[in-house]
């Protein structure tokens, strides 16, 4: 197995995990869990074809996933922040509660 | 007898006296034929260990003269019965800690209590090795040498939050709470106050970032960064933040005595306070460590004719006179409430370490002479001013909300 | 190749238990644990940049939000989830295993490309590249970051600002509804 198959395999299992959260997890922070994994599964495929693939003078994978990594964290304080202010308003995060828009 | 080589005329020299363990084991390991990658692991595994050695019998005095000058200064001796003067107080420290009862709540989760101390201790010896101490003696010198201490720091973050959370009682967990707000709050001046150092000398190298500090303006001025317009600002603000980044007074509240016990350490005994006790001021020794080099240029010595003087001398006294600092402010300034040091570091910190970056850019543009000092010292002043009136308003209590006495 | 066989069963198992654990806190941090191992995977890769920007930002922003919220709102205990957990794994597999299999065959049909030397970044050539081809999308993030700091200052001030005290909005709620929501701990 060469490197960039192990490495595809494993964004490929660690995006199907990320998947996996945002489906069946009760909790929206959990949630968002699942988010940054997917996130980070395509980061991971970036990098891996800029290691392992063929020579690329405009360092486009890297600075892909810089810009990924900043967008991912700027998602995650938004995403928490409205988290938390449901929870202000509701004081729940379980995501089958919060299934009316009447608030 | 082991054969010199050519280079070690100087093996003996004060300059190069850091290096001694290096290159004896160095040279040992080669006489005996041990293969390449094996004589530079060893050498490398006695340059971590020389560190370690210095900073933790560094740490072991450092305690007790906080205890002494503390004392000094309020107005009584302070341990003086382990020994002549009481030098031998850390070591009466370490018998206890060693030899107390380790005690983990019944709430608390095992694992997680247990690695916490060890997760607190790991980013300061970490950050400890991208410092350069002397000319030839930086255990590590990483081309992103300030990214990967910068990296290392925030792990301390969640390490305190782990703590907090795994002793599974409420002062632990309030103190993780404003241990976590705190340090998130400051990191943000930190790192832009960094980034104008950066700038100007174009390299994350911190050995690169020392020698860009050499040479002396006016013939006795030091080319240091803390004299420049933009430096004053950012290394005073470096200063403010790196007490608050180490949980020192006056930005102590997450082990506000008063308060709530000592906030995530709490629930921990012996050995393991002994670890957070030791990470806390390795963490101090890192974060001086790194000012020193950005700002007060590392181990370059401040006056043309002193460099006969060793480097790591300079470095050190450098190093001793801003713990000293520190130690002092601790003994002056009462705790600052939480909701003033949001602000201060939010609405004061933040917009003024921003400023320093335009100021920088400017100053280095404009010849970083004269001229550029008359164009940025009133684009530093004005804002301060403003911020400080703004403030001076602002310092009174915020009114406060009774929920449940209306 | 050997860091990279060892690094990645390491990564999926503590994402693993990222996503399965009934513990919201032990998830947080497993996935804390799985983003520095991912940081250490590109370090490894000859990545250096990326690797330490990833610690520095996952590890010591992201992963630290996560948990400073779920200290906020503090999940109660997951016997719940446990019993529930075989009725909700159903769709939640049979939707996901398509996706894993089919991302599997198209990793194993395309033609992999071997080189032999390992590309390094300068940071000079990063920063170049970064503010002359890629300018006005920096421009556009900075834009971004601005927004969302605002926009997250205004949404934690939304509560504050809006008067009413936190017990008299909770008083109302209970006072309303008929079902019965388990006191929060």
């Amino acid at each position: 197995m060469t490197p960039l198959a192990l490495l595809l395999t494993l964004s490929s299992a660690l995006f199907t995990l990320g998947l996996f959260a945002v489906l069946t997890r009760r909790n929206a922070i959990l949630v968002l869990v699942g988010i940054e994994l997917m996130l980070n599964a395509a980061n991971i495929n970036f990098i891996a074809f800029w290691r392992y693939g063929p020579p690329d003078p405009e360092l486009a994978g890297p600075v892909f996933v810089l810009f990924s990594i900043a967008i991912a964290a700027a998602e995650a304080a938004v995403g928490l922040a409205i988290i938390l202010m449901v929870f202000r308003h509701t004081r729940s995060t379980d995501l089958n509660k919060l299934d009316s828009l009447h608030g | 007898m082991l054969p010199l080589a050519a280079s070690d005329a100087s093996l003996f020299s004060p300059e190069f006296l850091p290096r001694l363990p290096q290159r004896l084991v160095e040279m040992i390991l080669t006489n005996l034929g041990a293969a390449e990658s094996l004589v530079s692991i060893a050498g490398f595994l006695a340059a971590a260990g020389t560190v370690l050695a210095v900073f933790l019998s560094a740490f072991a005095l450092l305690s007790l003269i906080e205890r002494k000058i503390l004392a000094r200064a309020q107005n009584r001796i302070g341990p003086n019965r382990a020994g002549w003067f009481g030098i031998l107080q850390p070591v009466a420290d370490g018998i206890k800690m060693l030899t107390k009862e380790d005690i983990v709540p019944a709430k608390a989760e095992r694992l997680l209590h247990l690695l916490a101390p060890i997760l607190i201790v790991l980013p300061s010896i970490l950050a400890l090795g991208v410092i350069p101490y002397g000319r030839e003696w930086t255990p590590l010198p990483l081309e992103l040498g300030l990214l990967f201490f910068f990296a290392v720091g925030s792990m301390t973050e969640l390490a305190i939050f782990i703590a907090g959370w795994a002793s599974g009682s409420k002062f632990p967990m309030l103190g993780a709470m404003r241990a976590i707000s705190q340090m998130v709050s400051y990191e943000l001046p930190l790192m832009i106050c960094a980034l104008g150092v950066i700038m100007v000398s174009g390299t994350l190298s911190l050995p690169r970032i020392v020698e860009c500090q050499g040479g002396f303006h006016l013939g006795f001025i030091p080319a240091w960064n803390l004299f420049t317009p933009w430096g004053l600002v950012a290394g005073l603000l470096f200063y403010i933040c790196s007490i608050a980044e180490a949980n020192r007074c006056p930005f102590d509240l997450p082990e506000g005595e008063s308060e709530i016990v000592a906030g995530h350490m709490t629930e921990y005994s012996g050995f393991k306070y002994a670890l957070f006790f030791m990470g806390e001021y390795l963490g101090l020794f890192a974060i001086s460590g790194l000012g020193i080099t950005l700002f007060l240029g590392g181990w370059q010595a401040p006056l043309p004719g002193l460099d006969f003087v060793p480097s790591w001398i300079w470095f050190f006294g450098k190093l001793a006179l801003v713990i000293f600092s520190f130690l002092w402010i601790r003994a002056t300034y009462p705790r600052v409430r939480i909701d003033q040091l949001m602000r201060f570091a939010w609405l004061c910190m933040i917009p003024m370490s921003l400023l320093t970056l335009p100021a920088a850019a400017i100053w280095h543009f404009t010849g970083r002479g004269a001229l550029s000092w008359v164009v940025t010292v009133p684009l530093l002043a004005v804002p301060w001013i403003i911020t400080a009136m703004i403030f001076n308003r602002r310092l009174s209590p915020a009114t406060r909300h009774y929920h449940f006495a209306e | 190749m050997i860091p990279l066989l060892i690094l990645s069963p390491l990564i999926l198992l503590a994402a693993l238990g990222a996503v399965w654990m009934a513990r919201p806190v032990h998830a947080a941090l497993l996935l804390a644990l799985s983003l520095a191992l991912n940081a250490v995977l590109y370090l490894v890769m000859g990545a250096d940049f990326i690797g330490l920007v990833q610690f520095m930002v996952y590890v010591g922003a992201v992963a630290v939000l996560i948990v400073f919220s779920l200290l906020i709102t503090r999940p109660g205990d997951e016997a719940e989830e446990l019993r529930r957990r075989p009725g909700a794994l159903l769709p939640g597999v049979a939707c996901t295993l398509p996706v894993l299999a089919m991302v599997l065959f198209t990793v194993s049909k395309t033609a992999i490309l071997e080189t032999g030397n390992a590309p390094s970044i300068s940071m000079e050539s990063l920063g170049k590249t970064l503010f002359t081809s890629h300018a006005p999308a920096v421009l556009a993030l900075a834009v971004l970051l601005t927004a969302v700091m605002i926009g997250a200052a205004l949404l934690a001030r939304g509560a504050h600002a809006s008067g009413l005290p936190r017990s008299a909005s909770c008083e109302t709620k209970t006072a309303d509804e008929t079902g019965s929501e388990p006191p929060i701990s």
